[in-house]
């Protein structure tokens, strides 16, 4: 088969990549100029990297988002998965429950949650989690409500169930693996929601690594933007190439 | 406007290494309705999606009465079609559906308004003009849809599988609802399926494809007890197939000599082509030379099921009458009550 | 005699066991946000001595807190506006032409630039048209300067020009799924029934469309409404927006009278955030209908 070229679509990518690339490039530039030494170098990206805490920072978000994600599967899986094989009366209030954390601005939400919580609360880091939990819960129910949608989940359990195995046995290793297409989709919405949040962290005045990157802006505004261009264009092509490498499963999605 | 005949002429189409058609002819007289039948993949729907034009051809013809459209694009072809699922625009009430061929053909609003309530009660659908397609269950939207692709009087009409997302209850009562509206109106039709019930009951001749081929087109008589090819023969009904020797143009079957009947290349073992009602089954005093294995009882006939003593599987279809004798495991004896045969290679 | 407090028991019992699955769900989702929501919104109507007020929110509407809510509704709706339209068209050429990798690889970006934004993408838009940016500087050579002007990245248009660059992607995200739900049947029926290209678009395509495009632009209005990281990344407290000064209130680098001014500006944001994002989440639903 011919490929012929789609000049509507080349037109659009085109356009794409000029908006998304010519601003990354040229802060690439930016970020790689050695003022001292005069020419190019990778020394802002170097002192970042050499800074103890780069990876102290980096550490420490990953592991809250770790969290985030096992409080987001522990509480979420069980309950979803009981809200459609119930037909319980509480479904249409908890589907509504779960989108209102779209309807608050992060902003009020970190203002509410100041005055909220009680000492133990407030002087944990851990409180961070369940409030990224809150912010990410609309994508993570509708990813997991999607997921159990489209499968028979109901002969599954009961089969599950009729051969002995228990509540936790049948969502652990037979619900979770049959949905885990939406599971991953949960985990990696929840995931890089957490990785990146900001405003919520920097006004309960808590450090992760997005806060971190404006404390260096401070001294050293070469490093931050060097910081900046990594927490971009690392995910930014991480991602992009998991996406090519792995095979198609939705190619024969529509005909 | 009244209907016309369609005609392709050496039509072809290929998909990559995919050949879909391949020199396709086809001729439907005014007023006729051909269904095409075969299997999944054969080509049926790229024939339609030619006579419509939504699909390109890469050489031939397609003509409606004498003027070749192989050019026109397919919003000027007037042609109704009707999908297999799906189709009705969700934005637009059921009459506003109904009514969207002859809006694009400028009629006016009273008047097109006027044949969508015509065609609605064609369709026995009077009441559900004001209503949005997704308050309708499958049977109805195909009926609609159907009201659509008939209500600018189109000069042949086009169904792609209409009645294959249905169920079978519904399906029935629809495909003989198309039937009597089709004779009704007398519009030249081409009804793809790939269910052989569905094409032998309600069409003028039905054209038989297997790989972007027309086997054999026919009336449903003929396709039945005339098949010309093996594949026709055994696409359209049951049939038995049953291993044999073929020597001097004669097949020895349970005991009887056949003639075979088709003279092709086949000599030695070849299998024999026998429908379900041309084999007799008769309780044996001794061994016999099959055993019962099932007998699904069918109203006024039964399906009997055997297997012979060499193991082959054998179908026969009798009046039911005392046919409670042949439980399974009873020794039986099978006869065949006709004296030509088709044979294929083995 | 004992009969009817036990089956009254046994009633509480099955109502309880019927919610108990919910519950640990229901009690987190409670304490860490309806409580807080909840306690912000009461909180709004005190004084600083704890009486009943209507107080914050007078402030709220005086300046420079009124001119707050305006800069950013201005700037939710044009950095909406502006991106609304070429983002529904490149959405629709990817999602009908593109292979299945370009379009997935494409909205794995978008998720990236839509969502890990922030700061990083303010420290990116400083390197390339702060004022000795690499792109200034390219623009300068060419013969256009940025800076002639009043120009600066800390200003209501600098600040409009790094929200286009994630809500052009959030819109093709958001878009996109309405794209994909036109089905191919409706072109070829159209087509068939004697539509012309043109007359497909204004009686099926568009109309199909339009609901999900005013839904996904009061999407992205709210997100550019309630964006806090990037521009407060870029400015210096020069220019008014509610975000920020919500967060200088809590901060309290800005002296205020009314303690409890920020909660009333925070529930004003709640209450326009949802003028956008319930009507999106309805007419979201909706479509749905048809989007099988
Ligand atoms: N647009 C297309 N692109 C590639 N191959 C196609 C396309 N349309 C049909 N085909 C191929 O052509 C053959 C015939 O398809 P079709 O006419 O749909 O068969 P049928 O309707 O009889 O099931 C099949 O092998 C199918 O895969
Ligand atoms: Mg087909």
């Amino acid at each position: 088969m011919k490929k012929r070229l789609d000049l509507p679509l080349l037109t659009t990518l085109g356009a794409l990549s000029f908006f998304v690339f010519v601003p990354m490039l040229s802060a690439f530039e930016y970020s790689i100029r050695t003022p001292l030494e005069g020419g190019y170098g990778l020394t802002h990206y170097k002192w970042a990297v050499d800074n103890e805490d780069f990876f102290h920072y980096i550490l420490r978000s990953g592991w809250l988002s770790a969290l985030t994600v096992l409080i987001t599967l522990i509480i979420l899986v069980p309950t979803v998965t009981w809200l459609h094989l119930s037909d319980s009366k509480l479904r249409p209030l908890i589907d509504a429950l779960s989108l209102l954390p779209l309807v608050i601005p992060v902003v009020a939400f970190a203002v509410g949650a100041q005055i909220s919580f009680p000492e133990f609360v407030q002087n944990t880091v851990l409180e961070l989690p369940f409030l990224y939990f809150v912010l990410a819960l609309p994508y993570a129910y509708r990813a997991l409500d999607i997921g159990l949608n489209s499968i028979p989940l109901k002969t599954i359990t009961e089969a599950a169930r009729s051969t002995g195995a228990s509540w936790v046995r049948t969502i652990i290793s037979v619900i979770i693996p049959v949905i885990r297409g939406a599971v991953m989709a949960t985990v990696a919405l929840t995931f890089a929601l957490s990785i990146g949040e900001y405003t919520l962290t920097v006004l309960l005045h808590w450090d992760t690594f997005p806060t971190w990157v404006t404390y260096v802006a401070q001294e050293n505004i070469l490093g931050a933007i060097a910081i900046s261009m990594m927490s971009l264009v690392i995910p930014f092509v991480l991602l992009t190439s998991i996406t090519l490498l792995t095979p198609d499963r939705s190619a024969q999605r529509r005909k | 406007m009244t209907s016309k005949d369609l005609t392709l002429t050496n039509v072809s189409r290929r998909f990559g290494t995919v050949t879909a058609l391949d020199n396709f002819n086809l001729h439907v007289g005014v007023g006729e309705l051909v269904a095409l039948l075969g299997p999944s993949g054969c080509g049926k729907t790229t024939a339609l999606r030619i006579i419509a034009g939504l699909e390109s051809l890469d050489s031939g013809k397609v003509a409606v009465g004498e003027k070749d459209i192989s050019k026109v694009p397919a919003h000027k072809r007037n042609m109704g079609m009707v999908f297999q699922a799906y189709s009705l625009f969700p934005n637009l009430t059921v009459e506003e559906n109904v009514a969207f061929g002859l809006q694009m053909r400028k009629v006016a609003k009273h008047s097109r308004l006027k044949r969508s309530q015509e065609l609605l009660e064609l369709v026995g659908l009077p009441s559900h003009a004001k209503r949005f397609t997704h308050q309708l269950s499958g049977g109805q939207q195909q009926r609609v849809a159907l009201a659509r692709a008939l209500a600018f009087s189109p000069e042949i009409l086009l169904l792609d599988e209409p009645l294959s997302a249905l169920d079978a209850q519904v399906r029935v009562n629809l495909r003989e609802e198309i039937r009597r509206l089709q004779i009704s109106l007398g519009t030249t039709t081409v009804f793809v399926t790939h269910d052989q019930e569905e094409a032998m009951s309600i069409s003028d001749r039905v054209g038989v494809m297997s790989n972007g081929v027309l086997e054999q087109i026919d009336t449903p008589d003929v396709l039945y007890n005339e098949p010309a090819t093996a594949f026709v023969a055994n696409f359209v009904g049951v049939m038995n197939r049953i291993p044999a020797n073929l020597a001097d143009g004669k097949v020895n079957i349970f005991g009887k000599n056949l003639v075979a009947s088709k003279k092709g290349s086949e000599t030695g073992k070849i299998v024999a082509l026998l429908r379900p009602e041309t084999i007799l089954v008769k309780k044996s005093e001794n061994q016999g030379n099959a055993k019962v294995l099932t007998r699904s009882f069918l109203g006024a006939s039964s399906a009997i099921i055997c297997q012979t003593h060499e193991g082959t599987i054998v179908q026969s279809l009798m009046a039911s009458l005392n046919t409670g004798e042949f439980q399974p495991g009873t020794s039986v004896d099978l006869e065949v009550t006709v004296n030509e045969v088709m044979v294929a290679n083995g | 005699m004992e009969g009817a407090p036990l089956e009254r028991s046994a009633f509480r019992f099955f109502k309880f066991k019927s919610v108990l699955p919910a519950l640990p769900f229901l009690i987190i989702f409670s304490f860490f946000f309806i409580y807080p929501i909840s306690k912000l919104i009461y909180v709004s109507f005190m004084s600083n001595e704890n009486n009943f007020t209507f107080g914050n929110y007078q402030t709220a509407f005086t300046e420079p807190y009124s001119t707050g809510f305006i800069n950013s509704i201005k700037i939710a709706f044009f950095s909406a506006l502006i991106t609304a339209f070429p983002g529904a068209i490149a959405a629709y050429f990817i999602e009908t032409r593109g292979p299945s990798k370009v379009r997935r690889s494409l909205a794995m970006m978008g998720g990236v630039l839509a969502n890990t934004g922030g700061v990083p993408l303010a420290f990116m838009f400083t390197a390339a048209i702060g004022m000795q940016g690499t792109l200034t500087k390219v623009l300068k050579y060419f013969g256009f300067d940025i800076y002639a002007g009043t120009f600066s990245l800390g200003t209501f248009t600098g600040i409009l020009i790094v929200y286009l660059y994630f809500q052009l992607p959030l819109m093709i995200i958001v878009f996109s799924p309405a794209i994909t739900s036109l089905r191919r049947e409706w072109v070829e029926a159209a087509r068939n029934l004697g539509a012309s290209q043109l007359n497909y678009w204004l009686r099926v395509g568009l109309p199909l469309l339009f609901p999900s495009f005013i839904a996904s632009f009061l999407l992205l209005f709210a997100s550019g409404f309630s964006a806090y990281a990037t521009a407060n990344a870029l400015t210096v407290g020069n220019v008014p927006l509610t975000p920020l000064q919500i967060g200088g209130l809590l901060d309290g680098n800005v002296s205020a009278a009314q303690l409890n001014l920020g909660k009333s500006l925070s529930v004003v944001m709640i209450l326009i955030s949802a003028i956008a994002v319930i009507p999106y989440l309805i007419i979201q639903r909706k479509a749905a209908r048809w989007q099988r």
